[in-house]
């Protein structure tokens, strides 16, 4: 087992050799596993791999090398399965990159510059006045507007309806 | 009886006729123009430009304060004449006299809210001396006019932009 570390990542025999010790005494793990987190990792799925499987085919104990050499294959089996079935991590990351980009897309239009509000917002147009200040500056400002009946259509002759229109709603009728 | 009815309809005339010529040749020479803007007198940058004092200051907010309270109440009269209106013109059936009495009504209002704003102005410009005043105005026309190139640049911009070709002829 020392000459696991001069040869790079742990080979899935030997990960095999290291998830299902020999019995009677506990295999000695290689130095290698506490520097390589891939391998750690890997062992880590195949011992869990071989939990599953030793749940699917009963005990170790009384067994034939043909059950042994079905067993790693089932055991590889579940490990490649197990492998597979984990791409979810780029595929999280690529949802949370998606979902930023659109966050990105939808507030781009809300910090545009808008056309300013009409006067009546006391802090649209007054940002150095005091709060009663501001109240007072759109009071003033409504008042202009409603005395004056300019921009906002205040006055009457705006009620009018266009006889156009009236003449095509009666036509439609 | 005729005689007391054709002296009522006489001092009906007498009143639509004076508040016609109050709300529509009297306030109009009144312009936008000779009125500055909101609470221009606590705007620290034109009161600077006008060389507004303190005391100015001081006394052009009591002329305000004094107003306040009868502005607050013409202009909710007048939004609420507004709205009596609109009701009756969006209503078919609405009676051509009701709504004939209710544009009085309203241009009334309105003539009286003018009237109050004129007076408070007027006021506030005996405040002022008159170069202070005749600059004050002068801000304030240069401000509409540089709100009114904006608006003008922001319509351009919406109808096909700042650098629209101009077709050939």
């Amino acid at each position: 087992m020392n000459d696991f570390r001069s040869r790079g990542h742990l080979t899935d025999a030997e990960l095999f050799g290291l998830a299902i010790p020999a019995v009677g005494s506990p295999e000695a793990l290689p130095s290698h596993l506490s520097d390589c987190l891939a391998c750690s990792r890997a062992l880590y799925e195949w011992k869990g791999a071989v939990r599953d499987v030793a749940d699917d085919i009963g005990p170790l104990g009384d067994r034939s090398s043909e059950a042994w050499t079905a067993a790693e294959e089932q055991t590889m089996h579940a490990v490649r399965r197990t492998r597979f079935a984990r791409p979810a991590l780029p595929l999280r990351w690529g949802v949370g990159v998606a979902a930023a980009l659109l966050l990105f897309a939808l507030a781009v239009p809300l910090h545009r510059p808008t056309a300013p509000a009409t006067p009546s917002g006391p802090s649209a147009s007054a940002p150095d006045l005091s709060a009663q200040d501001q109240v007072d500056d759109a009071l003033l400002r409504d008042v202009a507007r409603l005395a004056s009946a300019e921009e906002t259509g205040g006055s009457w002759s705006t009620l009018v309806p266009e006889p156009g229109a009236a003449n095509g709603e009666e036509d439609r009728l | 009886m005729s005689r007391r009815t054709n002296a009522n309809a006489s001092a009906a005339i007498r009143f639509f006729v004076l508040a016609a010529a109050v709300a529509g040749i009297a306030l109009p020479m009144l312009s936008e123009q000779d009125f500055p803007e909101g609470k221009w007198w606590k705007r620290p940058r034109l009161a600077g430009e006008i060389n507004l004092s303190p005391e100015q200051s001081r006394e052009i907010e009591k002329i305000f304060v004094k107003s306040r309270t009868r502005l607050i109440d013409l202009k909710a009269d007048l939004e609420k004449k507004q709205l009596a209106l609109q009701s009756s013109m969006e209503d078919r059936g609405a009676d051509r006299r009701t709504v004939e009495k209710e544009i009085d009504t309203l241009e009334n209002a309105r003539a009286e809210l003018q009237k109050a704003r004129a007076l408070m102005v007027l006021d506030m410009k005996q405040v002022l001396k008159p170069d202070q005043w005749e600059h004050l105005l002068e801000l304030q026309q240069e401000m509409r006019e540089r709100r009114l190139m904006a608006k003008e640049g922001r319509q351009s911009y919406r109808q096909g932009g700042p650098f629209r070709r101009k077709p050939n002829r």
